[in-house]
């Protein structure tokens, strides 16, 4: 009674559907349509469609996946208020020769020091091979009437004091450390030479550090 | 022609890796010209040569 | 049979379904119109008269900025509001390759003073400007803004755009729409001003744009509607320096993601092909 209720119901073509299996019925199965699937291509444009299909979602995907990778990857680099503070621009004009200038960048002090053409000279006239960390001073400058260099003692983190020391240059209060005009270690406990930061002369009267 | 980049699974999946590379350019480029052509004389680009005595460059609307 | 007690009781339930929602109708419109006849409470003078919506250059799904706008408004914003309100979200860097090209904007920083860090004996120092450096305030803090403006606080402008209903149509609206007068009947605490799209109506802020105000440095002639204008859309990028790329990368994605959706619905008929057609065919035993 229930099938025959199910059959009047259902007006599609094939009945099978319904919850007789008797022989009768399968008998009169018909081939469903399939139609609609079917195409008049031919198998090796077919298969190459496919591929063409799969292969573009693979790339379009890689694509965006990298782009997200990417976005995420410069989320964690320094933001730009971060990077604007990162530059200090400094008038070379204002500092008159053999005059020191204390600049903070990135925190940290910065020297800069206007030599004159005696103290280039002093500085180049220093024998490199027997200094504790040997470095000719042409190596620590880009113009040699501008000597620029992290202001912090290569020992434990003090700020030396300029023009003093027993070589004419910097010399460190906390624990005698004595520079010399190219910011070399001549005597005392500190391992190394001043640090040189990043820097450049963008005209004639601008340096920028960092 | 097409079919060769299929033959082998490697070359496939390079073909799909170094695509994505290509296209990402290929598309940031194409946006960026249909952008800034669909705005254009609104961008910076497009209206500094009026403000700008003597700028890069000159260019005059109206 | 069975069917038919369903039906039957089917019947009922429908019958008192639709009682139900048809009572839950007419006790809501009730209600709603009896709420309509108080018209104390929730109306245009409470809550400021709605602006209407202007036709901006940036409304388009993918439309920038119109990016002279912004640097005339900025010209507003400094010559006129600055004198009251703050926009200290903005730093002089973000003006660069926007509306000012940085030798400008240096320019702008050279003429201000900022805070420097105290010398060696501890003394307090000034520095000339960096374009690092945010916009200055008018008031040194809170207090003396409020001490300068009657009790009232003019409000920061970084993201006033966001903050306020209706962005830059209420900006503008607010700023044209002081009326010569106050309509009549309408009462105003002392010191304070009309304004229709103001919420409450009575706003501190007096009228502050008039003709010819300020002199635009492209000849734009500056009408009181031209500089709201402008500021609107100086104070909307303000508040949203992001816009031009975010509509820019709106569009990359829009067209990415479609084509992904696209062929992931055809990837998904490919792969299911086979699975949907297949028909398993059972051969009875034969005794």
């Amino acid at each position: 009674m229930l099938s025959r209720t199910f059959r009047a119901g259902l007006t599609v073509k094939n009945s099978v559907r319904s919850l007789s299996s008797t022989t009768k019925t399968l008998s009169s199965y018909d081939q469903p349509d399939f139609s609609s699937y079917l195409h008049n291509r031919s198998e090796s444009t077919n298969r190459n469609f496919a591929y063409f299909m799969v292969g573009s979602m693979g790339l379009l995907s890689a694509a965006g996946a990298k782009s997200t990778v990417e976005t995420f990857l410069s989320s964690m680099a320094a933001s730009a208020d971060v990077l604007a503070m990162a530059k200090v621009e400094v008038k070379l004009g204002a500092i008159p020769e053999g005059k020191n200038v204390i600049v903070k960048w990135q925190g940290k002090p910065v020297f800069i020091r206007h030599r004159t053409a005696s103290e280039i000279d002093e500085a180049n006239a220093v024998e490199i091979n027997g200094l504790r960390d040997p470095q000719a001073d042409a190596d620590r400058v880009k113009k040699p009437e501008w000597l620029i260099m992290l202001g912090i003692c290569t020992h434990l983190g003090c700020v030396p004091i300029g023009e003093s020391g027993d070589f004419g240059g910097w010399f460190c209060p906390c624990h005698g450390s004595h520079y010399d005009i190219s910011g070399r270690i001549r005597k005392g406990p500190a391992p190394l030479n001043l640090e040189i930061p990043e820097y450049d002369f963008t005209d004639e009267e601008t340096l920028l550090v960092g | 022609m097409l079919s060769a980049l299929f033959q082998r699974n490697s070359v496939y999946v390079a073909t799909v890796f170094g695509g994505a590379f290509a296209f990402e350019g290929f598309f940031d480029k194409a946006i960026n010209t249909w952008y800034d052509n669909h705005n254009k004389g609104k961008l910076w680009k497009d209206v500094k040569g009026k403000f700008l005595e003597g700028g890069d460059e000159d260019e005059d609307d109206d | 049979m069975f069917r038919s007690s369903i039906k039957a009781s089917n019947t009922v339930f429908h019958k008192a379904a639709i009682a139900s929602v048809g009572l839950t109708g007419l006790s809501a419109s009730y209600l709603l119109y009896k709420d309509s006849m108080t018209a104390n409470a929730m109306t245009a003078a409470e809550h400021g008269l709605h602006p209407p919506s202007y036709d901006w250059p940036h409304n388009g799904m993918f439309s920038t900025f119109d990016h002279a706008s912004i640097r005339r408004g900025f010209q507003v914003y400094k010559e006129v509001c600055a004198a009251c309100h703050s926009l200290n979200r903005i730093a002089w860097r973000n003006l660069v390759g926007v509306s000012h090209s940085a030798s400008e904007a240096k320019a702008f920083t050279e003429e201000l003073e900022y805070e420097d860090e105290p010398d060696d004996e501890g003394n307090p120092r000034m520095r000339p400007g960096k374009l690092a450096d945010y916009l200055p305030s008018p008031y040194p803090n809170e207090q003396a803004a409020r001490a300068g403006n009657q009790g009232a606080l003019p409000p920061d402008l970084s993201l006033i755009v966001k903050a306020r209903h209706g962005g830059a149509d209420y900006i503008f609206s607010l700023l044209t729409g002081y009326p010569e007068e106050p309509p009549a009947g309408v009462q105003l605490p002392p010191g304070s001003n009309y304004n229709p799209y103001f919420p409450g109506g009575s706003i501190a802020m007096g009228r502050v744009l008039f003709d010819e105000l300020i002199e635009y440095e492209d000849g734009t002639p500056a009408t009181t509607s031209q500089m709201a204008k402008d500021v609107s859309t100086f104070l909307n990028w303000a508040s949203e320096p992001e816009h031009d790329d975010r509509k820019k990368w709106g569009l990359k994605a829009i067209i990415v993601i479609s084509s992904l959706y696209f062929l992931s619905l055809w990837v998904k008929k490919f792969k299911w092909q086979p699975i949907k057609n297949r028909k398993i065919k059972f051969n009875p035993p034969k005794n």
